[in-house]
């Protein structure tokens, strides 16, 4: 009568898709189970954590993040401080100074930052635009070509650019290719239909499914992060079999939990100590829904996530 | 859990009695199975099989019960499948190896975390008390410390003697975390002797699971599993592999709640018993055991819970109120939106982003989206005007500057008439545009402009509104009608044929082209839409006039003239949420065709229509929903027989309620189509008669993929007894589909050019 769970491995297994090069690249999915299910198979390669470097990271006000990042002035000294930090697997060179509706930054400036970044950095390196569709295509398609042989994750062609983007950084470039959609299984499956059309390798595309800071309608994300790993794993939906990377840095620190000022919310203490928790929080739903690499923010995220995934693996 | 029809039959008598009123045992155990039959209708099945039966049909998960408390009666693995139904909840630990003073400071801190987020309460629900030194008086008083505090316990405690101790002071609410493979019989005793849950914890899962079995063969199943391991990795295989069993191998030994003790597993960090406790919130801990909980930790972990379990069928409403932003006080301007929370959060954090004090007025809408209320008559003047009535908001703000959604721009005259003391503006079309709206106060121009109409008005002698019979209205307000050969005969409609009635969906307000000739009362779009729908073969047509407040009902009735006086008296549907207008548009309907639709009634707040239907001699749609999408076809079924006894104690024939399954999006609910054809199996089964928008499954489809869906979806439903769609009769492939289906179901006999006909 004694009790022998029934294991849960899948045929289905997610790509392993590699980033960076050399001894310090790393390779995310692989797996053919749920996230953290290694009761039911072993996790080959545990989930991964990129620092964020922002272009507009001076603007941060946390007085713990600034006394972190104290005397970097540039892209490159944030990245080299970024890229010490203890579990940091990649480094996310993040460009939201190039939206034109914001500092509308050069696309020049932000390729010449990067360059500069990819020549000092060991570590993997993964790029995010601005969120706008135009620019973004443009600086991708100069930064793919600026970093060639880096192995380079761009984030990310999305339903309205991926004609540009994925010929640029995937066909031209062979630089790895982020497929970005908004909590909505259907058109995360059809736009890796449409990449596969352009003749993009489907075993060089992460996803960005979109995700939420926990509280904010996570339930959307949390249902499509499940329902994406359920068809790439029990139905073996190549489609939807490409690793996940959560921009967790990019949803939680403007909500209102982290923002909110100690003297407006007296009840709710420390503010930067809040929008750590926010991060870690919403960090650790999406790995749990299915997310293969997160991107954060503050180095005691980094920290408490690492070791996280570090006990769970 | 469904049983299947075989599995009732092995237990059957099967003698084939016909007592039940079935021609065979085979035959009546299948209707039991699909919920068309009663099993008491049978009185022959043995006492023996019937308790067989019930234990197979009990839930696969039990729900336990402590104090106000529910834990656990969970059915699914994942939130998406249908819904989880007993949120998780928290307990903060106090431990007998704490002196006194760190047990009072965490016992103070745990309360202080207590507040609201849309709609519910947030706070620490359990304290759980820790026993590691063995002595019952230590325990004892530590446990009466823990119990002063009014909220349920957890006691955390192997000893039989210092359980003992502490049941004697903990009062009622209270799980006895204590049984083990070694004291199981001890703890049992106590537990069961003081009315309280029993909570079991073993080394591994397999001693757990024989230790449930003991517990279970003792009569004891008032229990909750204990499934912290030595690590988290541990812990989380335990909490899986438990629900996993309960519900996918269906054995109901694990049927239970699980609690997780993060205060052990991640001793001294809070940050990481954050990042575990969101991990356990989605994968299956029905109590979490934190070391501490403060602001910090309470916000993310309860925002996500309460995103975990919201109800996927149901929309996330906030409270309808004026929230200020950005310090806003009664001289800033007003921005009213709905109660959907999405809606809410994109409108309120993008005025957050303009930086301007600004009051967000939120309106009862039901939770649906700006334009989806506005449809539905979720969203009027009325509603608004009764929540600024509520909200006491004229007395509350002085600024008088009104900006409203610029999706419902149409609404701003109704508005404007019946908010007479507000300057009413139309706001950006999308959320992402208020912040440059608000911050270059571009909404200046139109609340002056609104304010010198207001003026002007005022001047003007007001008119004495009275509100006049149909006849005086139809007399004064309804232009006659001019008869347009439009080279379209209507071919009649025999209610008596079995054929499928198609209702054709293209006069609509929310088209721009028909609520703009609805209007201004111009009748060639409308007449050009319904020449075109009944040249396609539309057996009904039906009339959106709108939600329609105002002239309702000369606007209906000018409608139903105008289309029947045209159209030889083709049947109408008669679709708004007016319901004077439907009693007026039936006034003037011609029923030589078939008696008017009244579309439509629902079993929450337009149950009301039905009986308008019955008052009228109408037939009623009457959509199997309540407030949201029906979770299963269970809540279906159960809104169908309460509208049915509802319409036939009023009269009408059965024949005349319609039911509507509520077609779901494939883009979004693509695993629940296949319980609303079974749903439509069931109307059927019943003898009833059912429609519905058909072409809702392919919302959002590409152009030339949707006839497609929408044939293949309306040959699969006529399969399962779909009577009548309500759809887009210019879909070529869909009608004749729609035509074919009716030759294989014998409805209308075959000849080479049944299509033509």
């Amino acid at each position: 009568m004694s009790f022998t769970p029934k294991t849960g491995a899948f045929s289905g297994k997610i790509n392993a898709v590699t980033l960076g090069t050399g001894d310090k690249a790393i390779v995310i999915g692989g797996q053919n189970v749920l996230p953290f299910y290694t009761f039911d198979a072993p996790i080959e390669n545990a989930p991964k954590i990129g620092v964020e470097v922002s272009d507009l990271a001076a603007q941060w006000n946390w007085p713990e993040l600034s006394a972190f990042y104290a005397g970097c002035t540039t892209m490159v000294d944030y990245a080299k401080k970024a890229e010490s930090i203890e579990g940091a697997d990649f480094i996310c060179l993040n460009f939201p100074g190039a939206d034109p509706n914001g500092e509308d930054r050069s696309v020049a400036d932000c390729v010449a930052d990067a360059k500069a970044v990819a020549e000092v950095v060991t570590k993997p390196i993964v790029v995010m635009g601005c969120k706008n569709l135009e620019k973004d295509a443009e600086l991708f398609t100069a930064m793919a070509e600026a970093l060639a042989g880096k192995n380079v994750l761009f984030m990310s062609a999305k339903n309205e650019n991926y004609k540009t983007v994925g010929a640029s950084v995937a066909l031209a470039n062979g630089q790895k290719l982020g497929a970005e959609t908004a909590d909505d299984i259907n058109l995360a499956k059809q736009l890796n239909i449409m990449l596969k059309g352009l003749n993009v390798n489907p075993e060089s595309v992460v996803m960005d499914i979109g995700t939420a800071a926990v509280g904010y309608g996570y339930e959307y994300a949390a249902s499509t992060f499940d329902r994406i790993r359920l068809a790439a794993l029990a139905q073996g939906d190549a489609d939807l079999q490409m690793p996940i990377l959560a921009a967790v840095c990019n949803d939680t620190w403007g909500v209102k939990e982290s923002t909110a000022s100690e003297e407006d919310e007296p009840a709710w203490g420390c503010r930067e100590e809040r929008a750590i928790s926010m991060e870690v929080s919403t960090a650790a739903a999406d790995l749990t829904g299915g997310a293969d690499a997160v991107v954060l923010r503050h180095p005691a995220s980094v920290a408490t996530i690492k070791k996280f995934i570090t006990e769970l693996v | 859990m469904a049983l299947k029809g075989l599995d009732i039959f092995k237990l059957s008598p099967k003698t084939n009695c016909k007592e039940c009123g079935c021609p065979t045992c085979m035959a009546f155990c299948m209707k039991v199975a699909q919920g068309a039959v009663e099993l008491s209708k049978c009185p022959h099945f043995s006492e023996e099989a019937l308790a067989t039966l019930n234990s197979a049909t009990a839930p696969l998960m039990k729900t336990v019960s402590v104090g106000e408390h529910k834990l656990g009666g969970e059915t699914v693995l994942f939130r998406h499948e249908k819904t989880l139904v007993n949120k998780n909840l928290y307990a903060v630990s106090v431990c007998t190896c704490m002196d006194e003073a760190t047990v009072d400071a965490k016992l103070a801190d745990l309360q202080k975390v207590d507040y609201e987020r849309i709609g519910e309460r947030m706070y620490v629900e359990f304290v759980q008390v820790s026993n590691c030194q063995n002595d019952p008086a230590v325990y004892a008083k530590l446990t009466e410390k823990a119990a002063a505090t009014g909220r349920p316990l957890v006691l955390e405690c192997w000893d039989v003697e210092c359980a003992k101790a502490a049941l004697a002071v903990a009062g009622k609410n209270v799980i006895l975390d204590g049984a083990t493979p070694e004291n199981w019989e001890a703890m049992n005793a106590l537990a069961t002797e003081a009315g309280v849950v029993l909570g079991v914890w073993a080394e591994n899962i397999s001693d757990l699971y024989d230790t449930v079995k003991n517990l279970e063969a003792k009569g004891n199943k008032n229990l909750v599993l204990d499934v912290t391991g030595k690590t988290a990795k541990e812990t989380l295989a335990n909490a899986v592999n438990v629900r996993r069993t309960a519900l996918k191998q269906e054995d109901r030994t694990f049927g239970y709640p699980s609690i997780v003790n993060l205060a052990k597993v991640a001793k001294g960090d809070d940050r990481l018993q954050t990042a575990y406790a969101s991990m356990f919130t989605e994968k299956y801990a029905s109590i979490i055991v934190m070391e501490n909980m403060t602001y910090a930790q309470a916000l993310p972990l309860y925002g996500l819970r309460q995103n975990i379990y919201t109800d996927p069928q149901k929309p996330m409403k906030v409270e309808a109120k004026i929230y200020p932003i950005n310090g806003a006080d009664e001289n800033s301007p007003c921005c009213l939106t709905v109660d959907f929370a999405l809606t809410y959060f994109l409108v309120s954090g993008e005025l957050e982003r303009s930086g301007q004090p600004v009051n967000l007025i939120i309106t009862d809408a039901s939770g649906m989206s700006v334009l989806t209320a506005w449809a539905a008559g979720k969203l009027s003047s009325s509603t608004i005007k009764k929540t600024f009535e509520e909200l006491d908001v004229a007395n509350k703000i002085k600024n008088r500057t009104l900006i409203i959604p610029g999706k419902v721009a149409v609404m701003k005259g109704e508005i404007q008439d019946k908010l007479p003391e507000w300057n009413v503006v139309v706001g950006p079309l999308e959320a992402v545009q208020l912040p440059k709206y608000i911050k270059d106060k571009e909404y200046e121009a139109g609340a002056k402009a609104a304010e010198a109409e207001r003026a002007a008005k005022a001047g003007a002698v007001k008119e004495e509104v009275k509100e006049l019979s149909f006849d005086e209205l139809l007399a004064t307000k309804v232009p006659a009608i001019e008869v347009v050969d439009m080279g379209v005969k209507y071919g009649g409609y025999n209610p008596e044929s079995k054929t499928f009635v198609t209702i054709g969906e293209r006069i609509h307000c929310i088209a721009p082209a028909i609520r703009k000739a609805m209007d201004e009362r111009d009748p060639a779009p409308i007449l050009e839409r319904a020449a075109a729908q009944i040249k396609a073969g539309a057996t009904y047509l039906d009339v959106n006039i709108g939600p329609a407040e105002k002239d309702g009902p000369e606007r209906m009735m000018w409608a139903v003239k105008l289309l029947q006086e045209n159209f030889d008296n083709v049947p109408l549907a008669l679709d708004t949420a007016n319901m004077r207008a439907i009693e007026a548009g039936i006034k003037v309907y011609n029923r030589t065709n078939g008696k008017p639709i009244v579309n439509s009634a629902d079993a929450g707040s337009r149950i009301g229509y039905i009986d308008l239907a019955a008052a009228n001699d109408a037939i009623c749609i009457a959509l199997c929903s309540a407030d949201g999408i029906a979770k299963d076809n269970e809540e279906r079924m159960m809104h169908c027989d309460n509208m049915l006894e509802r319409g036939l104690s009023l009269g009408m024939s059965s024949d005349d309620l319609w039911f509507d399954p509520l077609f779901l999006v494939v883009k979004g609910m693509q695993d629940k189509q296949m319980e609303v054809l079974e749903a439509i199996k069931m109307f059927s089964d019943k003898g009833l008669k059912s429609t519905g928008g058909l072409s809702n499954n392919s919302n959002g489809a590409p152009k030339e993929v949707r006839p497609i869906m929408d044939s293949t979806l309306v040959a699969m439903c006529m399969m399962q007894g779909l009577t009548s769609a309500i759809v887009n009769p210019n879909d070529r492939r869909l009608m004749e589909t729609i035509k074919s289906c009716d030759i294989f179901k014998n409805h209308v006999l075959y000849s080479d050019s049944y299509l033509d006909l």
